[in-house]
């Protein structure tokens, strides 16, 4: 599952974050990240990521 | 000592074959001719040399700059491997554990290489002026017969199959396949995907097309072409592998280590491989619950990568004004997105004090920190 990442520092939102077997994947919002790809193509198939604190 | 003036030396058909001290000297046989990164598959960053399993569902990269996908009903490892063809250190070896011997027609496995775009944009490919290509490797596999592979676009909707012959069993065998470029469809000239080097290990026949003529189709293979994972424990190895302008396939690039490895490095970069003590930065606390440190990669990424950390219970630790800290991962911090540097950090375990200075490290075998920045 997807979740929305707040920055302590100046409180934008522009990376979302995936914990998988484990890992943590801490995505950029770059267009050219395939990661980031993945995760608008996951957002366009209707799905909701979890909200950021 | 003589002088020979001459325009130019050609074979005695005429061709450009003629060699000089063993060695063919085309326009094309100089420095990054080989658009392929890592064809000699020495570098593995992520694996370190270990077997791991070809996923499902999505492909993965097992060394760098190639990764395979399995979505038959069989199952699939890679590994770096030290079998190698004379003049090679290393291959890239499929084993097959359950074979599955009737493939649907929608069902693929496959190992595939991603140029990026920068790297194919003087082939011209999808215009009237693009450049015929050479691709040669060498190969070797517990079985033999006629295998398939392919060439495709960035979005796989123009696609030209190829298949060669191995003839001896567990016999390494180098292969040519030129291919005349394609003068029509869409070819990724930027930081996205250029084009993609398919090698078939099981394709059904929705995937599998009629070699040697580009389609709009998405074909990943040869029709017809052997299956790797339709045999219990088959294996298939390959190395030296070359995709270079030109008709002709000319002797494998040798690129020092380094330089192989900060190619790699554009795409992945291993700040901390898995493994204990392994040092991730000097981190500074932005207050009792914040640390943070920056990480300056080795070269620019391709775009602005993904943190890839490790996730555990007291992963890392944090040594701080004489005491420490251990926390569970890093994780990315919003900001400019960057392909030079990254800002990491935790607010989940830490409790510190504002301002001090710490030295970190992983503290568990299975903790690592990884940049990804793949096509």
């Amino acid at each position: 599952m997807y979740k929305l990442h707040r920055s302590i520092l100046t409180n934008e939102i522009s990376v979302v974050n995936k914990i998988d077997d484990g890992v943590l994947m801490s995505i950029p919002f770059d267009p050219a990240n395939t990661d980031y790809q993945e995760y608008l193509e996951w957002l366009a198939e209707g799905n909701t990521p979890e909200p950021a604190e | 000592m003589s002088t020979i003036k001459t325009n130019a030396i050609l074979d005695a058909s005429g061709g450009n074959t003629t060699t000089i001290n063993g060695a063919t000297p085309t326009a094309y046989n100089t420095m990054g001719k080989n658009r392929i990164i890592n064809g000699a598959m020495e570098i593995d960053q992520r694996n370190a040399g270990a077997s791991v399993t070809v996923p499902t569902g999505n492909d993965a990269y097992n060394i760098d700059r190639w990764n395979a996908q399995n979505d038959t009903d069989g199952t699939l490892t890679v590994q770096q491997s030290t079998t190698a063809p004379a003049g090679f250190r290393n291959s890239l070896v499929f084993t097959t554990g359950t074979a599955d011997t009737s493939l649907a027609a929608g069902q693929i496995a496959f190992c595939r290489h991603i140029i990026e775009g920068y790297n194919i944009a003087d082939l011209a490919w999808g215009t009237s002026d693009a450049k015929t290509i050479t691709i040669s490797f060498w190969v070797r596999s517990s079985l033999t017969g006629t295998f398939g592979g392919s060439l495709t676009n960035g979005d796989n909707n123009r696609s030209y199959p190829f298949s060669y012959t191995i003839s001896s069993a567990n016999t390494w065998e180098q292969k040519t396949v030129t291919v005349a470029g394609d003068t029509t469809g869409t070819w990724g000239v930027g930081t996205g995907r250029g084009l993609s080097l398919w090698f078939g290990l099981g394709v059904g026949s929705t995937y599998s097309g009629t070699v040697g003529s580009w389609s709009g189709s998405s074909y990943f293979s040869a029709t017809g072409a052997t299956s790797v994972v339709g045999t219990n424990g088959a294996t298939f190895y390959i190395t030296g592998v070359q995709l270079e302008a030109g008709s002709v396939a000319t002797e494998f690039e040798r690129r020092p280590y380094g330089t192989e490895l900060a190619l790699c490095q554009r795409y992945y970069f291993v700040l901390a491989p898995k493994a204990t003590l392994q040092p991730t930065g000097v981190a500074s606390y932005y207050n009792n619950t914040y640390l943070a440190t920056n990480v300056s990669f080795p070269t620019t990424m391709r775009s602005s990568p993904t943190v890839v950390s490790a996730s555990g219970t007291d992963y890392f630790i944090a040594y701080r004004a004489g005491s420490s800290d251990t926390f569970n991962s890093w994780t990315r911090d919003s900001g400019a997105v960057s392909q030079q540097m990254v800002e990491i950090y935790n607010n989940t375990e830490i409790s510190g004090t504002g301002g001090q200075v710490a030295t970190t490290r992983t503290n568990n075998a299975s903790a690592f920190v990884h940049f990804n920045a793949e096509l």
